[in-house]
């Protein structure tokens, strides 16, 4: 019987599991393939392992973009998963239709990495967010070095 | 039966022939394969908000060969001569259940889901799912076959089940579903041999039938 749940490292999943070392390593090798384990630090740090009790699966949505690009790092309050092409313009979108204000003050760091305006205009009017977004753009503006709005765009 | 990479797949292929975004709630087997608490279904049931939304959705998968189908005896009689009973589409082996706005009546809170999953084709087809407290409560109305397996596999991989959510949430719906609470009561007697369910939310369900 495999300890369920928590953290662990190899010596401690070893104990629990009355392993030797070697065999725990295999042990969390298989799980890690099963998507039942997830690993953080490697190198100078320790390894720690944590135990799921189901297949954990990599979130790609608004959250992980958010959390990439902006200082202000923000805890999903859903799982986002995206199968087709999410971008930055998408997760713009999507954070003004959050209407929170955390959430507000992160998005604005995106508009720093926007690639497609022709996208960004089009996501917002199929919403009816353009005047949103021309406030977030302004307050970006502010408190952020993000890119010049094409003038064809500006109000 | 459809697979979790297959669904996957196949909900991509039907948002490249929607033809506007939709939204919508999976719930049975579809929310269990998308919050990995197993890997087949035979099913996908999806609650629509409204029928126009439902009939686009129904329009990109006639495209790709579904067929409306009899509802034959997939559910019992009391639920078949319900106004909220699902449309049935299927194609070989793999059906759809379309509902709209409610599951037989249990109107779905369309704000509250833990998971979020947009397949982005022509258009976006965007599903929700629903916690597990929930997913337990609807497996207890639809009653079809393997949803009672369903419900112990839920409650074999959570630990903790809020059982005052689900009762409270049952009592809420009693209008719109007269025996909600009987369905209920006689799943959590039955899952009483596999897990401990505290006397008061018994209780709770009596008085609220009373």
């Amino acid at each position: 019987m495999i300890s369920t749940e928590g953290k662990y490292t190899v010596e401690t999943f070893a104990q629990k599991n009355n392993l030797t070392r070697q065999s725990a390593i295999n042990k969390l090798s298989k799980l890690k393939k099963a998507g039942l384990v997830s690993v953080s630090g490697g190198g100078k740090q320790k390894r720690i392992y944590t135990l799921h009790t189901k297949p954990q699966k990599e979130q790609n949505g608004f959250y992980k973009i958010v959390n990439k690009y902006s200082p202000d790092k923000l805890n999903p309050s859903f799982e986002h998963y995206v199968y087709g092409k999410y971008t930055v313009e998408n997760a713009i979108i999507d954070g003004l239709l959050i209407k929170d204000i955390r959430t507000k003050q992160a998005i604005s760091h995106l508009f720093r990495h926007i690639k497609d305006w022709t996208k960004l205009f089009r996501l917002a009017k199929q919403k009816g967010l353009i005047m949103q977004l021309h406030e977030q753009y302004n307050y970006a503006r502010k408190i952020t070095k993000c890119k010049t709005m094409p003038k064809r765009y500006k109000l | 039966m459809i697979n979790t990479k297959d669904q996957e797949e196949l909900f991509k292929l039907i948002a490249e022939y929607l033809e506007k975004d939709i939204e919508c709630f999976a719930i049975g087997g579809t929310a269990m394969m998308f919050a990995s608490y197993k890997n087949t279904t035979k099913d996908i049931d999806l609650v629509f908000k409204t029928i126009e939304d439902r009939n686009v959705f129904i329009k990109a998968i006639e495209k790709l060969g579904y067929s409306n189908k009899a509802i034959g005896n997939i559910y019992d009689n009391k639920r078949k001569e319900l106004f909220s009973k699902p449309l049935i589409y299927s194609r070989g082996e793999e059906r759809f259940d379309l509902f709209v706005d409610s599951v037989f009546g249990f109107k779905l809170d369309f704000l509250t889901f833990v998971q979020k999953h947009e397949f982005i084709g022509k258009q976006e087809l965007i599903l929700f799912v629903p916690i597990f407290e929930l997913l337990i409560l609807l497996k207890s109305i639809t009653r079809r076959e393997k949803d009672f397996e369903d419900i112990v596999t839920i409650i074999k991989t959570e630990k903790i089940i809020d059982w005052s959510f689900i009762v409270k949430n049952a009592i809420k719906q009693k209008n719109n579903l007269p025996w909600i609470l009987i369905d209920l009561e006689d799943t959590m007697q039955k899952l009483r041999s596999i897990t401990l369910i505290k006397q008061k939310y018994f209780d709770e369900l009596y008085s609220a039938q009373n």
